[in-house]
């Protein structure tokens, strides 16, 4: 006890010492524009950051990208299609709670109807019935849910393994994963290698989505990690305003349209 | 005196800061129905890449302010460039356009625009609402931010599923600069290189 007692000030000292030399250094005020650029790209941490995108950077270029290539040069389109409509039929109860959360009872609906008809008819969600019968698909998540909530995002995050995020979206993150029924149904090494080949066949349907665009950005941008944090945040912020401007009434349109005298 | 100096400034800007937002939406939507058809013609028609190249930096020239998109990428540093860097810069910047919407006309072959409403957009344009639609590939939401340069509507910004290109280059460009102790001369070195590497 008394051995841990004396090493616990040195222990915090070196820990400060680490977190503080992954700080960025805010320009001196003398500076105002300067100090502007700093607090609009909101990125203290950006140093440690920066070592992370490299570290994520180079595991993509050996492992993900390749895979991805793979995936999509071995695979069929619509055999991909597939397999991504699956996924994202798995990912239907989260977004259904999510949805609810936002007090979107529109959005609800249509992922209520999604699931329901995609798991039926839609065979497990291998087909997509849904979207072809009024009830067109849709993305969000709890990090979403909270921006809607009026949490704001906090400094910028690039994590490994996870990528862009922020304290908000990775908080969401977690609370996502906690809410997916999926989560906790079913027990033993069958279900939870499922689970593993989801998150798996996730990761390789995302990155094959992306893959055009990322070779574009790596190619055009002079410094692709900044240019892959403003596209993250200013694409996070579009999907909190998408879903606030989504105003639908919960009426349906020919009751509406009834004349009110 | 400094006061009436004020008033006298704003009566001489005030006609100029006017003519600036005197535009409609229905100009903005007819000259982005006119723009979108061009670019659609030139990617869909027939000849050459480099024929098509030429035709679409004709339609850029026209339709696009590139000196005042390229003076708001650069931000505060456009402040301390040299005139003759500033120049350099809209050669450069002019050219990395061309190559970055160029570059990418054989994949968006096949491609028809729909032109759906417009509104009032960030910082004085107009905001005028399209989608895409390629062969094979999901719909996606393009907003086209319309400005006035001289007198007629010119594009300002283009909004590709909730990013602004303009938004995302400039802080490109600022990161750069500040990770090369905000020496101007280094970007210009770094897009002339970039030019030369995609060839």
């Amino acid at each position: 006890m008394r051995f841990r007692t004396a090493r616990a000030p040195l222990l915090a000292t070196v820990v400060l010492g680490a977190t503080l030399a992954g700080c960025a250094t805010p320009p001196p005020a003398s500076d105002p524009e300067a100090l502007a650029d700093y607090r609009e790209t909101n990125d203290p941490l950006e140093p440690t950051n920066r070592v992370f995108y490299a570290i994520a950077n180079g595991i993509d270029s050996v492992v993900l990208r390749p895979l991805a290539v793979g995936y999509r040069y071995g695979v069929p389109e619509g055999m991909r299609d597939h397999v991504h409509n699956v996924l994202a039929n798995l990912n239907g109860p989260v977004l259904l709670a999510n949805d609810m959360m936002q007090g979107k009872p529109r959005r609800a609906g249509d992922t209520l109807m999604r699931f329901v008809i995609n798991s039926t008819v839609g065979l497990g969600g291998i087909f997509d019935p849904a979207s072809g019968w009024g009830y067109p698909s849709h993305s969000t998540d709890f990090g979403v849910t909270l921006g809607v909530w009026g949490v704001g995002e906090g400094p910028f995050l690039y994590l490994p393994i996870l990528g862009p995020s922020n304290p908000r979206d990775l908080g969401g993150l977690g609370a996502d994963v906690a809410i997916d029924p999926f989560t906790w149904f079913g027990q033993g090494a069958a279900v939870r290698n499922l689970g593993y080949v989801r998150y798996g066949m996730t990761a390789v349907d995302t990155r094959t989505a992306l893959l055009g665009d990322l070779d574009k950005i790596k190619a055009q941008a002079l410094d692709p990690y900044a240019t892959f944090r403003s596209l993250y945040r200013q694409h996070r912020e579009s999907q909190i305003n998408a879903v606030k401007a989504d105003t639908r009434a919960t009426t349906p349109d020919w009751f509406t349209a009834q004349p009110t005298h | 005196m400094p006061t009436r100096r004020i008033l006298m400034a704003c009566c001489l800007v005030m006609p100029f800061a006017r003519a600036a937002h005197a535009q409609s939406p229905e100009q903005a939507l007819a000259f982005v129905n006119q723009t979108a058809k061009q670019l659609v013609g030139i990617i869909n028609g027939p000849g050459s890449p480099e024929q098509k190249r030429a035709q679409l930096q004709e339609v850029i020239d026209r339709a696009v302010a590139v000196d005042q998109v390229a003076q708001f990428c650069l931000g505060r540093f456009w402040h301390t460039a040299t005139p003759q860097q500033r120049q350099e810069y809209l050669d450069l910047f002019h050219r990395v356009l061309l190559n970055s919407i160029g570059g990418h006309m054989g994949e968006y072959h096949g491609v028809s625009f729909a032109v759906g409403r417009a509104m009032p957009g960030d910082g004085g344009g107009i905001a005028v609402t399209s989608t895409i639609n390629r062969p094979g590939q999901p719909t996606a939401n393009f907003t086209w931010v319309i400005g006035n340069e001289g007198g007629s509507p010119k594009v300002i910004d283009l909004i590709v599923e909730g990013t602004s290109l303009r938004i995302t280059q400039r802080s490109d460009y600022a990161s750069y600069l500040a990770r090369n102790s905000n020496n101007v001369q280094a970007l210009l070195d770094a897009m002339r290189r970039q030019l030369a590497a995609a060839g």
